[in-house]
């Protein structure tokens, strides 16, 4: 039932929150990134070997957990708590998913087993300049198994061991593997404005592929990834307006101006009120889009409601820690531009706001079609 | 009575309902909801001869008030189980209303929590039955958000009761109540949250003199209450003398929690819009369907809010934690209401025949942000409470009450 957390569930929570603010505190995100690696490897082993988060969602026969999207939402959650950056979003959660949802399960004993064991990491290829993730308007093209084209904004494209690419194949948009140090794999990391992400420009030239799942099955699979990717980044946008809210609170309970701590102002109180309801409404619209069942029109509700909401919901309240913390806020060594940055970054990842919106049409206004998953029951099984 | 436990099914609860209407509602009320004519509906309910028995009906089988005791007129279920009950009743519109609001919502929850069991006896079933109206006695001219400022006087009298005077106002409905919860100041030499004592007031007594206000849209739903030389014996107490503003606090947070919408994630008012903007045509705009898209998030993620207050709260008391919802929901609503006549032909401020119900919501879409403390209060509650702010410096809050600067 929505919202009724497991003991076992708020265990999972509890010692994800102790183990990341031991190893992987908000500095720790800051160091990692000035120092430009972004990822730190023995905790992404402990992560995958110890906390069991890359499989949380995975089923048993590939070394997982056989947890639901709710697991995975707490996942997301912990981790924009603290900015982690590196690997998880784009390995266990874009290209995890993919493979599972591909229904292959050759693929899936040979990479994702590697992925839940925290000993591949992968990307998923999917946008290009001229395409989202329309899979219809690809222009990148298979021919028998070597692909041509350019992907952009490839989330860890540069440094992943697996790419995971969608192209148009004889049989309409498919996915292909694609080993990430093949010939004819050109990779060009690109400026960044979250420093906790790396994202690159994939060009392929008639670099050796093997097709994923079924043929023209590419379409299917990304909005399954797209559903579940974006309750992970909305429980991650929920989790980091949440701390925006905490560090401010904070300030604001210790600052002081007039005579008084600035909490006690009116300007201040009012609009860190507001800045807490609006993450409430954060974790609410996260949580209750990962507790319907994947597959099921709830759950694409859910999903695009939470990333409508919290695309804009995580920026507002990121920009309102900034303006509270008043001038100390606007630099470099705060934390608070790291928040803003973050939310900006993940308010253009997998669909804006705008584009959320635009998907619940076939729901509220009766204008097109929800799209199709593959087989919404076996994903999970 | 009929039996109806948390044990069982939704479906099955909800088919024990439907039964229980179609057995026992008036039968042009039931033809009326069957034919979706809610105009015929609307005043059928508000016709006391035709929905008095159906009333007591609805609640002799406890269904008026489910998560109340048995032997007070409910059912002893669950707050999710009450909830199944009412979607069901609001098939046909058969549950009681917002005239009964104050009476089931505020008064009851306050006798039921602190009230002598004389006061449940006498009171809970006919709240119940729908014999006994409530309005609440909270407000004054000169103690509106500064609530604890209130001025309305209960002296007490050498036979152990109390004498009233004082004025109210904004009390819904006063007119025509039979009871109103009266918070008044019973030792004015106490600081102001300190000397106030809650009392069920009578409002036949002599001396109460309820005087309906008319509202900017065109309602009078409100009232301004007169309170002269009112005797209340001191069976009316309810608490500890001096305890009343502790109760009123309860009162007013099972208010905010009610004011904030019925759990569930489904069409609501924005669809509404969206719809009445099909129809209009201002849909053919993609300006303003995204508009309307973006409304229609707000509303889901508030119900999906709720939904997930009711489960984490399961049934406690309700907390500062209301106040959230409260404020997301009128923000929302006015939200609604104020984009409301961009749909509408002429912006719906010209028109013949009926009122158009965008122009009403435009009119009525301030209420509920300010009634049961403004948005301001509740932003001063989630800052206070939730966060852990320092309170808004109240220069008197110490002061004898009858110390304090005068408005």
């Amino acid at each position: 039932v929505e919202f009724q957390w497991s003991d076992d569930q708020r265990e999972f929570r509890a010692g994800l929150r102790r183990l990341l603010a031991a190893r992987a505190p908000v500095s720790r995100a800051r160091e990692l990134a000035e120092n430009g690696t972004r990822h730190d490897p023995a905790l992404w082993r402990d992560l995958a070997q110890q906390v069991g988060t890359h499989g949380i969602a995975v089923p048993e026969a590939y070394g997982g957990s056989d947890g639901s999207w709710v697991e995975l939402a707490i996942v997301g959650e912990e981790m924009g708590r603290v900015l982690l950056g590196g690997p998880f979003l784009s390995t266990v959660v874009l290209a995890g998913e993919a493979l599972l949802a591909s229904g292959d399960p050759a693929a899936c004993e040979e990479h994702l087993t590697r992925i839940v064991a925290g000993e591949l990491t992968a990307a998923l290829a999917v946008a290009e300049a001229a395409a989202g993730w329309d899979a219809a308007a690809l222009q990148t093209t298979a021919a028998g198994s070597r692909l041509t084209g350019t992907k952009e904004v490839v989330l860890d494209g540069a440094e992943a061991d697996l790419l995971i690419v969608a192209a148009q194949g004889e049989d309409g948009p498919s996915l292909y593997l694609v080993d990430g140090a093949a010939d004819g794999v050109v990779r060009t990391p690109l400026e960044v404005l979250d420093p906790t992400r790396q994202v690159a420009r994939v060009e392929l030239r008639d670099a050796p592929a093997t097709l994923l799942g079924a043929a023209g099955s590419a379409a299917a699979v990304l909005e399954h990834v797209l559903r579940v990717a974006s309750i992970f980044v909305a429980a991650e946008q929920a989790g980091g307006s949440a701390v925006c809210v905490e560090m401010t609170a904070d300030y604001a309970r210790t600052r002081r101006q007039f005579g008084r701590v600035i909490g006690a102002f009116q300007g201040v109180k009012h609009r860190l009120a507001d800045a807490a309801v609006r993450t409430e409404l954060c974790r609410s619209t996260a949580y209750w889009a990962a507790w319907q069942v994947p597959g099921s029109d709830e759950s694409y509700l859910g999903a695009a409601v939470a990333r409508a909401h919290n695309n804009d919901a995580y920026v507002q309240t990121a920009k309102d820690a900034i303006q509270l913390h008043g001038g100390i806020g606007f630099t470099w060594e705060h934390d608070a531009h790291l928040f803003l940055r973050r939310a900006r970054a993940d308010a253009s990842l997998l669909g804006s706001s705008r584009d959320h919106r635009a998907r619940l049409l076939p729901l509220v206004a009766g204008t097109g079609t929800v799209p199709a998953t593959p087989r919404p029951a076996g994903v999970l099984a | 009575m009929i039996a109806l436990t948390d044990s069982t099914p939704p479906t099955q609860l909800a088919a024990a309902v439907h039964a229980f209407v179609e057995e026992h509602l008036p039968a042009a009320w039931l033809a009326a909801a069957r034919a979706d004519d809610w105009v015929t509906v609307t005043r059928l309910r508000e016709d006391p001869d035709g929905s008095s028995e159906w009333w007591e009906r609805l609640g002799a089988a406890g269904l008026a008030t489910p998560t109340w005791p048995v032997e007070y007129g409910g059912l002893g279920v669950s707050a999710d189980t009450a909830q199944v009950v009412k979607e069901a009743l609001a098939t046909y519109d058969a549950g009681r209303g917002d005239v009964d609001f104050i009476s089931i919502a505020l008064a009851g929850p306050t006798i039921l929590a602190h009230g002598t069991p004389e006061q449940k006896e006498r009171h809970l079933k006919a709240i119940a039955l729908g014999k006994e109206r409530w309005c609440q006695l909270f407000s004054e001219p000169g103690a509106g958000s500064d609530l604890a400022g209130l001025s309305t006087r209960a002296e007490r009298q050498p036979d152990g009761g109390w004498l009233v005077n004082g004025q109210k106002v904004w009390s819904s409905y006063a007119h025509l109540a039979d009871f109103g919860i009266l918070m008044a100041r019973s030792d004015p030499s106490l600081p102001k949250h300190r000397g106030i004592t809650y009392f069920l007031c009578d409002m036949r007594a002599p001396g109460v003199e309820p005087r309906p206000l008319r509202q900017m849209n065109g309602d009078a739903e409100f009232n301004e209450v007169f309170l002269t030389d009112v005797l209340l014996p001191d069976s009316a107490r309810v608490g500890e003398v001096g305890a009343g503003w502790a109760i009123g606090i309860a009162t007013l947070m099972n208010e905010r929690s009610g004011l904030s919408g019925r759990p569930g994630v489904g069409p609501g008012r924005a669809d509404a819009l969206l719809r009445r903007a099909q129809e209009t045509g201002a849909w053919e705009s993609p300006v303003v369907q995204d508009d309307l898209l973006a409304l229609v998030v707000r509303e889901r993620a508030n119900q999906m809010m709720t939904v997930r207050a009711f489960a984490e709260s399961g049934d406690a008391a309700p907390t500062a934690e209301g106040s959230v919802r409260k404020l997301a929901n009128s923000t929302l609503l006015e939200d609604l209401a104020t984009y409301g006549p961009e749909v509408e032909p002429y912006g719906g401020t010209a028109w013949s025949g009926e009122l158009p119900q965008v122009t009403y919501d435009f009119l009525d879409m301030k209420k509920l942000s300010i009634a049961g403390g403004t948005s301001e209060i509740q932003r001063n509650i989630i800052g206070e409470r939730l966060l852990g702010l320092p309170k808004d410096p109240d220069p008197e809050k110490d002061l004898p009450f009858e110390d304090r600067t005068r408005s």
